[in-house]
């Protein structure tokens, strides 16, 4: 019985040594300073702390950023191009018990509700680590509005250039 | 028709009726264009507040204006000298005044014109906001002043120097110097010289008491200060502008 225990014992650690341990933790807090209401055109900021929970150095740590529209009907990912230029940090190696910090600032284009999640992997980790979720709803706020834009900015032009094509066949049919 | 207002519709009808004259306005309304489609097209830009797009066309209009009042105010004189046709027109039987006043009411048509031209487009960036009215008068009344007063620093400029390039160049040269704190940001404006520049340049004059007006909504009356500034301006240009066409020798 006891030879049977110590072996189930050494099974144990063996598989505990085999299975990949989530070696990185993110926490995430969106900034003091975050407007209560945002609207479109505010600006968000959320700071993380990425740690190295694990016994190894995790090497080649890459965080990034990733948003989510979370509207009824519209839940879709969101492409940062114009919400953020800093959509990702890299560490070149994390040690056992380092903390990476990282302030993640947003530029609120669209209205809508949202979630933010930053995830991180490393170059020797074998799963993704995600923090958990801040989500945060943009208002509206009155804007140019392209249907009207559109219309006299060509409209204009073409009409003074009709004006302009029409006295110069006058002025050619005169001469 | 008194001679004021026959000199005055010829100014005027040069630009908007001839070729030459339409092409101009085609170029400014053009410029319009791409600023109002820039503001829905950039990112940065379509966030902006409808007043804060307002305030930004009013400037681009304002500089607009100004730039056409210095080249119809150089080709005022120094332009037909240039062409040999002021000569006939100052031994007509008319008093300089009169010329003057005649070719001083051309630009402030060329204005209207301008004026005329940007109201769609003042339009289209503003009409769903807040102080779009008020946005208008604040350009008639801080924007006349404004560009009149170029067209006549320019009109004397080319009365003195005689040469439409060299007027041109001159006058082009202040007017950038006046919308340097336009282009390069408000930053430089925090500092001593900076606020003493904005005092004593009327674009940079005009262009807070807008602000004031169509982005912080203030009365338009609080900004008399303002209004007298570019009033006096216009007024010391237009001493300019007379003497150097008295003094223009036939």
């Amino acid at each position: 019985m006891k030879r049977f225990a110590t072996i189930c014992f050494l099974m144990l650690g063996v598989v505990a040594l085999a299975t990949p341990a989530f070696a990185l933790r993110i926490s995430i807090a969106p900034d003091h300073g975050n407007p209560a209401s945002p609207q479109m055109g505010d600006r968000l900021r959320f700071h993380t702390a990425i740690q190295n929970d694990g016994h190894a150095t995790q090497e080649g740590v890459l965080a990034w950023i990733s948003l989510v529209e979370t509207d009824s009907g519209k839940e879709q990912p969101v492409d940062l191009e114009d919400w953020s230029a800093h959509k990702a940090v890299v560490s070149a190696a994390l040690l056992p018990g380092q903390t990476v910090e990282t302030i993640w600032p947003m530029r609120l284009i669209k209205a809508g509700s949202y979630r933010v999640v930053v995830s991180a992997m490393s170059r020797n980790g074998e799963t993704l680590t995600a923090s958990p979720f801040v989500d945060f709803t943009v208002r509206q706020k009155p804007v140019v509005e392209s249907s009207r834009i559109v219309p006299v900015a060509l409209g204009a032009p073409l009409f003074i250039a009709g004006l302009l094509i029409w006295r110069l066949r006058e002025n050619r049919a005169r001469a | 028709m008194n001679a004021v207002a026959i000199i005055a519709r010829k100014e005027a009808g040069d630009l908007l009726r001839s070729p030459r004259g339409l092409s101009w306005l085609l170029a400014m309304a053009a410029a319009l264009s791409a600023f109002s489609l820039l503001l829905i097209s950039d990112a940065e830009l379509s966030l902006l507040d409808n007043a804060e797009a307002v305030y930004g066309m009013c400037a681009v209009i304002m500089g607009l204006g100004a730039l056409l009042a210095i080249v119809m105010g150089v080709d005022t004189v120094a332009g037909e000298k240039e062409r040999g046709s002021l000569v006939p027109l100052l031994v007509a039987p008319v008093s300089r005044d009169r010329i003057l006043f005649g070719k001083l009411a051309g630009i402030a048509m060329v204005w209207a014109a301008m004026y005329l031209l940007a109201l769609p487009y003042l339009w289209a960036a503003g009409g769903a906001g807040q102080n779009l009215a008020e946005g208008l008068v604040s350009l008639a009344l801080m924007g006349t002043p404004v560009v009149l007063g170029f067209g006549f620093l320019a009109m004397g400029m080319g009365a003195r120097l005689s040469s439409t390039r060299s007027a041109l160049m001159v006058c082009l040269v202040i007017l950038l110097l006046a919308a340097s704190p336009v282009i390069l940001g408000p930053s430089l404006r925090q500092t001593a010289v900076g606020r003493i520049f904005d005092w004593i340049n009327p674009l940079s004059v005009a262009l807070n008491a807008l602000d004031a007006v169509i982005i912080d909504s203030q009365a338009v009356v609080s900004q008399w200060l303002h209004w007298n500034l570019t009033l006096l301006f216009s007024g010391i240009t237009l001493w300019f502008a007379r003497d150097g066409f008295y003094r223009t020798a036939l």
